[in-house]
């Protein structure tokens, strides 16, 4: 994936700082960007995205449970997990699998790769 | 009332003194003005006496105008014949009526107040003294009694003098006043055919002139010797005091056979002066013929022929028993006193006074009896003369008929007069001890304490049935009398002797220094169980101020604490250390006034505790550190969580920067809130950073006002995301504006992490959707609580104090110190703690902290010492 196609993204962190810098460095890349501070937030808009940059601790509903609750809804979406833990210990290794992950701090390089890999893979269904 | 005792006997003694140096009647009235100025501090006074007329004249005065003399003469309370005086106190002289006629006089002589104070002798009054004084004057009873004391022993003296004034010898033998003008060796004519026989007696001749100052001498012994010493002639009066029926046994003894074998030298050499052409004198006793000891004062002279050579001498011989006896007595009541003084064992000094009575008069045996304490049983003070098996009898005995007429002595503290025990109806159950032992007659009277309490009696026992005479009864009355001072002096000797052994025994159990100071800070004295623990030697710091002794810290607190104690009169502590040679010792003193300006510093080396609680503190410390490091073990990956949001920020942002540079037109604005939102993230970073390694810090305790709720979010601060992972959910109701409390930031961080994680474990098993934790602050006048409130599964009855205890836990992991640790530093911050199940679910932990600057002000040293190692 190029900086060629924008895409439109959503972000979902509760960290403000994260969101401004997130929303700021995407569209520098040039794409469009909606920044969102909870699952519970996502959920309330009606507008899907081309791909949905999640963080998993959040307040009310975690990153998981969303993930789990668009599926059942069968929403297309792809989702990469953004994660201040740093990678998935092996005891989580099946509750991210199918879903790329990038800890933070990442760069925007890995940010972008991970957004193509989930779109590549049309689903984010396992 | 020890110290009154002191001044009496002090008194006596100084009177006896200058009394006792004189028989002159001039020198004794001058001796009792000068008594009288010293001790009472009177400098006007006068002595006067009853004249053989009945009227009462000045003998001697001070600081008196002889015109107030000519106008008070004669005036006196007491006649000859009154008994029983006793002082006349006069306070001022314009209140007494009968004083009203001498006012005047008075005012003129400046007088405005009177002591009248009797001379007694044997119950009659003799004399007085007066006393004078220029402004009205309250007398205390101590003054009364020792003018009593001078009195008493002036009527004494008096009396002796009197005695001894009677016709006055000059250099002729004492007491001899020959009727001729001429004074000496007598011519003496005889005629070699003289008959030895004359009808008078006398030898013929000019013998005749010294017979008619025989007459005139008739008071004293006179007797004629021959040059071999053989008596030729004795007078009437001589013959009398002899004690036989005529002269005719006594004629043609040799002299010197009348006297004890021990003083014949000195009669020897008394003659030889004679022979030699002067008289020779010699004060002897010897017994007369009736058996009775007598004392005389005797002087031989020569008698001379027409050519000058000496053929006879002439040897007069006064009685001057009375005197001696007087002087005797004197002397023995005089060492009496001076032993009472220099604190002699009473039993020596009753044992001596027995003796010095019993020296005065032949046929005379003492017993002094003590009541005990409880005042119902009689000890044996001293009775040296009587039979042991007599006086024995009456040891332990209850005062009663037990111990004859002395248990009526001492029952009714008067004196009781046995003329005959065979009789007497007091003695009836030792009559026959009585009896055994020669004992026919007892005197006894009460021996009496100052306060007239009675303390034993004195008695007189005598081997014929019969009274005392005068001087007998006087004699027992000085001794009861002197009983009496000897024992109110030991006993009040004793009491200060045990309670000096009282404080003695205090000063030894105590095993401290102590030090006595001077109101300005001079050591004056000091006392140390272990010469040791004083850390320089005592001439180093006796007599020097503590200011030049002590480091100026200390001085200073020593100074302070000082003023405090002398203004407060409660006792002062004061803690400090010194840095000895090799160590660091650590004292505390406790600081009081004593006498009303010095001040007692009781010095306790307190070292070994203070190392124990600086021990402790230091494992408090250590575990305060460990429960921190392990709460952050806990906490990390929350930490770590934490750091990576402002790093991705930052990162995010640099790299978003870097695409924007690429565009044209730069959009500069956005650049820079680019820029300015990396520097945001990057101090949240380190405000992080910070905060771990505060945690991490062993770090000694920083009081200073704190906001509570500043605190607490700093809590949630670092929590945030752990909270988050655990799913519980807070939320917070921080009172605004709570007033500040006095702590350490880190430490009360500590106490609400505790609190926190302790919340969220409580709640670990609780369904997500149940979990709650709600943070309250709220404020009133004197403290700030906060309140940590859970909904997991409470805290089991009977366990709400206990939960605090170490290595209590109800988790299957953990220490169990978290809440033990929270307690111990509320509890430094002069706060509680507390912990109570909610009504619904789960429980809530409460800390009360007090206010800064509230009346439970937190002290620096209580947080401080019970948090850091010093």
């Amino acid at each position: 994936m190029t900086d060629a196609y924008p895409l439109s993204l959503a972000i979902v962190d509760d960290d403000e700082a994260v969101r401004t810098a997130l929303r700021r460095l995407l569209r520098a890349m040039g794409h469009e960007v909606r920044v969102f501070a909870s699952a519970e937030e996502y959920e309330a808009q009606a507008a899907d995205a081309d791909c949905l940059i999640l963080d998993l601790r959040l307040p009310g509903l975690n990153g998981f449970e969303l993930r789990e609750r668009l599926r059942l809804r069968g929403s297309p979406t792809p989702i990469v997990f953004i994660t201040g833990d740093g990678g998935p210990s092996p005891s989580d290794a099946t509750a991210h699998a199918g879903t790329p992950t990038v800890a933070k701090p990442f760069s925007d390089g890995d940010l972008i790769a991970a957004i193509a890999r989930a779109v590549s893979a049309g689903a984010n269904v396992r | 009332m020890p110290a009154a005792t002191n001044r009496q006997l002090a008194v006596r003694l100084a009177v006896g003194r200058a009394l006792g140096r004189t028989r002159d009647l001039d020198d004794i009235y001058s001796a009792a003005l000068d008594t009288l100025a010293e001790c009472l501090e009177v400098s006007r006074a006068s002595v006067l006496l009853f004249d053989p007329d009945g009227v009462m004249r000045f003998r001697a005065w001070r600081g008196l105008s002889s015109e107030y003399r000519a106008a008070v003469q004669g005036h006196s309370p007491w006649t000859p014949d009154s008994v029983d005086a006793v002082p006349l106190l006069v306070s001022d002289v314009t209140r007494e009526p009968s004083l009203e006629e001498y006012q005047p006089v008075f005012a003129r002589e400046g007088i405005a107040a009177l002591g009248f104070i009797p001379l007694v002798s044997l119950g009659r009054v003799i004399g007085k003294f007066m006393l004078y004084y220029a402004t009205p004057h309250a007398f205390d009873d101590e003054e009364v009694k020792l003018a009593e004391v001078i009195a008493s022993a002036v009527a004494f003296a008096v009396e002796r003098g009197r005695a001894h004034e009677m016709p006055r010898r000059s250099d002729s033998p004492q007491g001899y006043e020959p009727n001729a003008s001429v004074i000496g060796p007598w011519e003496w004519e005889v005629p070699s055919d003289a008959p030895a026989a004359h009808p008078d007696g006398l030898p013929s001749g000019r013998l005749r002139q010294v017979r008619q100052c025989d007459i005139e001498t008739d008071r004293d012994c006179l007797k004629i010797l021959g040059l071999d010493g053989r008596l030729l002639y004795v007078n009437p009066a001589g013959v009398a005091q002899l004690g036989v029926e005529d002269s005719s046994t006594l004629v043609g003894r040799r002299w010197i056979d009348f006297w004890e074998e021990k003083d014949r030298e000195v009669v020897e050499e008394a003659m030889a002066r004679a022979r030699a052409g002067t008289i020779g004198r010699f004060q002897r006793p010897t017994r007369t013929f009736a058996g009775t000891m007598k004392w005389w004062d005797v002087a031989v002279m020569p008698i001379v022929d027409a050519g000058g050579v000496v053929v006879q001498f002439k040897a007069v011989s006064r009685d001057v028993s009375a005197q001696w006896r007087t002087e005797v007595f004197q002397a023995g009541q005089h060492q009496v006193l001076e032993m009472i003084a220099t604190g002699a064992p009473l039993a020596q000094v009753l044992t001596l006074l027995a003796h010095v009575i019993e020296d005065q008069y032949e046929g005379l045996r003492c017993q002094a009896l003590l009541l005990d304490a409880d005042g119902t049983h009689v000890r044996l003070g001293a009775a040296p003369s009587l039979p042991e098996e007599f006086s024995t009898l009456f040891d332990g005995q209850p005062v009663g008929p037990r111990v004859g007429s002395c248990g009526t002595v001492m029952q009714t503290a008067r004196s009781v007069i046995v003329t005959e025990i065979r009789t007497d109806p007091q003695w009836d159950v030792l009559r026959d001890a009585a009896a055994r032992n020669g004992l026919r007659s007892c005197w006894s009277a009460p021996i009496l304490s100052s306060q007239k309490m009675v303390l034993g009696s004195f008695a007189m026992f005598c081997d014929t049935a019969r009274g005392p005479c005068h001087e007998e009864l006087r004699l027992l009355e000085t001794a009861a009398d002197l009983a009496g001072a000897a024992i109110d002096h030991h006993r009040s000797q004793e009491a200060l002797r045990q309670s000096e052994e009282r404080n003695r025994a205090i000063l030894r159990a105590v095993p401290d220094l102590m030090f006595v100071f001077s109101d300005d800070g001079v050591y004056l004295d000091f006392h140390a169980k272990d010469p040791k623990e004083l850390l320089v030697p005592p001439e180093a710091f006796l007599g020097k101020r503590m200011r030049d002794i002590m480091p100026p810290p200390l001085a200073d607190s020593f100074s302070q604490a000082f003023e405090r104690a002398l203004a407060t009169n409660e006792p002062e502590r004061l803690e400090y250390s010194l840095d000895l040679s090799h160590e660091q010792r650590f004292f505390e003193a406790c600081i009081v006034r004593c006498d009303s300006d010095k001040l007692l510093s009781i010095v306790r080396d307190i070292t070994d505790r203070k190392r124990a609680e600086l021990d402790a503190a230091a494992q408090r410390q250590e575990l305060a550190h460990l429960n921190r490091v392990l709460i952050l073990a806990e906490q990390s990956g929350a930490l770590a969580h934490e750091l990576s949001q402002p790093l991705a920020a930052i990162l995010a942002n640099a790299q978003a920067a870097r695409h924007l540079l690429d565009r044209t037109p730069l959009d500069l604005d956005e650049l820079r809130e680019t820029l300015d939102d990396v520097i945001k993230s990057d101090k949240r970073a380190g405000t992080v950073i910070h905060r771990l390694r505060e945690l991490l810090k062993k770090s000694n305790a920083v009081l200073q006002p704190l906001d509570l709720n500043e605190v607490t979010r700093e809590v949630l601060d670092l929590t945030h995301s752990d909270l988050l992972l655990r799913r519980v959910p807070i939320t917070t109701a921080l009172s605004p504006g709570i007033p500040p409390v006095l702590g350490d930031r880190v430490q009360l961080q500590q106490v609400i992490l505790n609190l926190v994680i302790n919340a969220c474990d409580a709640m670990s098993t609780v369904d997500p959707a149940e979990r709650a934790l709600k943070l309250t602050t709220v404020a009133d006048d004197e403290c700030v609580q906060i309140a940590i409130s859970d909904r997991g599964v409470g805290i089991p009855d009977g366990a709400l104090d206990s939960v605090f205890d170490p290595f209590v836990t109800h988790r299957a992991d953990g220490l169990g110190l978290g809440l033990a640790i929270s307690r111990s530093i509320v509890v430094a911050h002069h706060g509680r703690i507390q912990a109570e199940n909610n009504a619904d679910r789960g429980a809530t932990f409460r800390c009360f902290l007090p206010l800064a600057g509230g009346t439970a002000d937190v002290s620096r040293d209580s947080v401080v010492a019970m948090m850091s190692p010093g």
